[in-house]
């Protein structure tokens, strides 16, 4: 091995001078108005995870309010109201302003740099992906906070949900909610997709791709077949609801169907789980690669374990629905199918375990998460697998068994890893370590508090404490176990606030300046930590898997791109050979302008159906002057103007840096 | 520092064909809507179900008199398959760089857009169901809404082109929009073909 902790010099600019003139080049311009037209990938991914981080933060003390109304019997700290817009929106707010955009957005920050471009294609509809992921935020938490909670769970289901049980708007907020997310999500797996296709590095074919970017890859398919069924659901529900549109998609009254509801859902709602988990998988790949310091065990196999999930995970979506009246060979069909995705999940657990074992493992905080992360997410997928058996399905269906069942699978599955992730490549982001012994703390309160939440919920389950009560009454003895629970709940709180403190004081530090700390192998660690607006002075090519640790130093570097317009390098799809050149956006002010107008429809939607036309015509006023090349407004293009004092500063910093 | 170079600089600065990004791009939205119109036609089937007459019957009209009128419904199609005459013309004109059969070509294309928009709104009054009258009126409404939507888009990308060409030429970066505006619009004819079938000889034949 020939690993350096400094960037790689022949990516590096050969001088000061050339360095600072591609730098203006990719650099997005000063000043708030700078930074809310910039189409950085790297910007937009940061934006995703910091959001998204915030978001998790919310939901989690919501969980926490929750948790305080359960830890005894007959508690009043919240009413029934107030607690089904708790859950309701705890729920709805992890799923698709947590776990789906933080996965997303890491995948958007790394993608580009692990297949060694300089930007990620469709840098505008990044922006705009990221931007409507934020209205839609806004959207649910400021009906949170006007009393206009959603409140008939993360699914929504008819009829409880339809017009006739749930007046008021709060259901039609969750629905509106749904598309802005989902726009976006959708936006963000097109943008994957394609930097991935088309932007690869010489020489990194499809076999030398690395596993996070493979995971990536899958993720994206996955959103893009199955985003579309809930924004179709949540599309019908809508409009069942809508005042003058009063569709009867759900009504059976008039040939409507609440079991279709249930079927679109989760045609969307099963994948959505794996869409979370195989980003999740990805990073822990990456993770076990660098600190066992050799080449995951069975790569091909693991890319196919990917795939393979994907696929099963289509055909799992009737599990959910075990307990409504569906046909004996759907049952059978879909229990098998549940315990036959076991098996590509079983196969990558043994493949890091194998590279583990023949590695020469060093137990850092990164795979301290990540050996958290085996243990509790086989935990989680053995009771997965007892659930997929219809007749125990039918005995726990809605207990809190399968609250346990699901928190084990996303938090040890996806949680945990993240953090981990988190961990890893925060020097990264920032030429920053996070403290080891603080993130040792933060692991064991987390692992401890966890499994204490937790735990006891499978118990309670089997003693038939149903979800989504508010309360119970002391004769069913469930008070004990509860209060555990609830302890457990504030030692994960306490977990999260090491991790936010860890992440302040690091802030606090001054950079250090190593490029790869952790002596990884993948080309984000080629570049600076943080890398520069380019990314890569010179694009790297590749000849195997592992590029920094094979004599980076002599393999060819990409000459030729412009430097006077903002261009990446197109390879082929499968063995990535130079093809053309192509030239990317510029930043622009239009994404955030449409993302308002998308977001202006969905919440007036909820009032009249004019919405609809009218959000159009100015969405194709904005589209126009987006495609428009070179028409960003007078006073952006003013205000964007550096200042020539501010620019200086920024040049003297850049080169100390 | 020798290092090896691979230079770049020789390679086209942009291309008009399957290879560029944008057309990968295109292609996966269209997966996405691909995806929506399969759910779509689901609902159509699963909904079917329900009833014993499809369409429902009406008490104010006579059983078998409901089914979708064929005649502006047909006329569309055919309207949309025949334009993919005009559009493959500018299509393969974008290759040639010809400016003039471009301009003239998308010219026509948004008068065929604006056309077949216009049909549109006569099929709605031939499906003799208001939308909120029950499941089945829901879903064929919801079929012809969002094929319309993709008619209103796609007009208006090629109104976008149309204006370009006219009022700047043609570069091949905007040959390259123009085509993949192309496919986007067969696309749309294509999609129509079968949601056609369904929508209008569904009740007839289920």
């Amino acid at each position: 091995m020939n690993v350096s902790h400094a960037p790689v010099s022949s990516l590096s600019a050969p001088n000061e001078q050339a360095e600072r003139a591609l730098s203006a080049l990719w650099t997005r311009p000063p000043g708030l108005i700078g930074w809310l037209c910039s189409t950085n990938h790297k910007d937009i991914g940061r934006r995703y995870i910091v959001t998204a981080f915030i978001f998790f933060g919310l939901a989690g003390l919501l969980a926490a309010a929750m948790r305080i109304q359960l830890a005894f019997p007959e508690n009043h700290f919240l009413g029934p109201d107030l607690y089904n817009q708790f859950f309701t929106v705890h729920g709805t707010t992890m799923m698709f302003l947590f776990a789906v955009p933080i996965m997303e957005g890491l995948g958007l920050y790394f993608v580009p740099l692990m297949v060694g471009t300089r930007n990620a294609a469709f840098p505008r509809l990044n922006a705009f992906g990221y931007y409507a992921f934020l209205a839609g935020g806004l959207l649910l938490w400021g009906g949170l906070l006007v009393n206009a909670g959603a409140d008939a769970g993360w699914f929504a289901y008819t009829p409880l949900s339809g017009p006739d049980y749930s007046p008021g708007h709060r259901v039609d907020i969750w629905a509106d909610m749904i598309t802005l997310t989902e726009i976006s999500a959708l936006a963000g797996a097109v943008v994957t997709l394609t930097t991935v296709f088309k932007q690869r590095a010489p020489g990194m074919s499809l076999n030398r791709i690395p596993l996070f970017v493979w995971a990536q890859v899958v993720t994206s398919f996955m959103i893009i077949f199955a985003m579309p069924a809930v924004m179709l659901v949540s599309g019908y529900l809508a409009m069942d609801r809508l005042a003058h549109v009063n569709t009867h998609f759900f009504n059976a009254a008039e040939g409507g169907d609440s079991l279709l509801y249930q079927h679109l859902f989760w045609f969307f709602g099963h994948p959505e789980v794996y869409i979370i988990f195989i980003p999740a998988t990805g990073m822990v790949s990456m993770i076990v690669e660098t600190f066992s310091g050799r080449r995951v065990f069975g790569y091909p196999v693991m890319v196919l374990s990917l795939i393979a999930t994907a696929f099963i995970g289509f055909g799992l979506w009737v599990h959910h629905m075990f307990a409504t009246p569906i046909p004996l060979l759907g049952r059978s069909f879909f229990s098998a199918a549940s315990m036959m995705i076991a098996i590509p999940s079983g196969i990558q657990i043994f493949c890091w375990i194998i590279t583990l074992w023949t590695g020469r493992p060093r137990l850092r905080v990164p795979l301290l998460f990540v050996c958290g992360f085996i243990l509790l997410f086989v935990l989680g997928g053995l009771t997965g697998v007892m659930l997929a058996s219809v007749p125990l399905d039918l005995q726990m269906h809605d207990t809190y068994f399968v609250v346990a069942h699901f928190h084990y699978v996303l938090i040890g599955g996806a949680v945990f890893p993240l953090f981990g992730a988190l961990y890893y490549w925060f020097p990264k982001w920032t030429g920053r370590m996070l403290n080891e012994s603080l993130g040792k703390w933060n692991f064991w309160t987390l692992f401890a508090g966890f499994n204490l939440t937790f735990f006891p919920m499978h118990i309670l389950g089997l003693h038939g404490m149903t979800r989504r009560i508010y309360t119970y009454v002391a004769e069913t003895g469930w008070g004990n176990l509860n209060l555990l629970a609830t302890i457990g709940a504030g030692i994960i709180g306490v977990s999260v606030l090491l991790f936010v403190i860890n992440v302040a004081i690091a802030l606090g530090r001054s950079a250090f300046t190593d490029a790869n700390p952790w002596l990884a192998p993948s080309l984000e660690w080629a570049t600076g930590s943080p890398p520069p607006a380019y990314n890569f002075y010179n694009l790297p090519s590749v000849s195997d898997a592992e590029p920094l640790w094979h004599s980076p130093e002599e393999k060819p570097v990409v000459v030729g791109l412009s430097t006077e317009k903002r261009e990446v390098l197109n390879t082929t799809v499968i063995d990535a050979v130079p093809e053309h050149r192509y030239e990317l956006a510029t930043d622009s002010i239009w994404p955030l302008a449409l993302a308002i107008v998308v977001g202006l429809t969905m919440t007036f939607v909820i009032f009249t159906p004019w919405a609809i036309p009218a959000g159009m015509f100015f969405s194709l006023i904005v589209l126009y002057a987006w495609f428009w090349r070179g028409n960003e407004p007078k006073f952006i293009v003013e205000a964007a103007k550096p200042k020539p004092q501010i620019s200086a500063a920024q040049t003297s910093l850049a080169a100390q840096a | 520092m020798n290092t090896a170079v691979i230079d770049v600089s020789k390679l086209p600065a942009a291309v008009e064909d399957h290879t560029s990004p944008i057309w990968w791009g295109n292609l996966f939205m269209l997966f996405i809507e691909t995806t929506m119109f399969a759910l779509l036609v689901g609902t159509y089937f699963y909904l079917r179900m329900n009833f014993t007459n499809w369409p429902p019957v009406r008490s104010d009209v006579a059983l078998y008199r409901t089914d979708p009128d064929l005649g502006f419904a047909t006329a569309n199609l055919l309207v949309l398959i025949a334009s993919c005459v005009p559009m493959f013309i500018v299509d393969r004109a974008c290759l040639r760089m010809d400016l003039r059969t471009v301009r003239l070509g998308m010219t026509a294309m948004v008068l065929i857009g604006l056309g077949t928009i216009a049909l549109r709104f006569f099929e709605f009054s031939g499906l003799k169901f208001r939308w909120d009258d029950n499941a089945y009126s829901a879903v064929i409404w919801t079929v012809l809404g969002m094929h319309l939507l993709h008619l209103i888009t796609g007009t208006a990308e090629n109104l976008l082109m149309t204006l370009w060409v006219w009022l700047k030429g043609l570069d091949i970066r905007h040959a390259r929009d123009v085509r993949v505006g192309a496919a986007y619009w067969y696309w749309i004819a294509g999609v129509w073909i079968p949601l056609y079938a369904i929508v209008y000889f569904g009740p007839r034949w289920l």
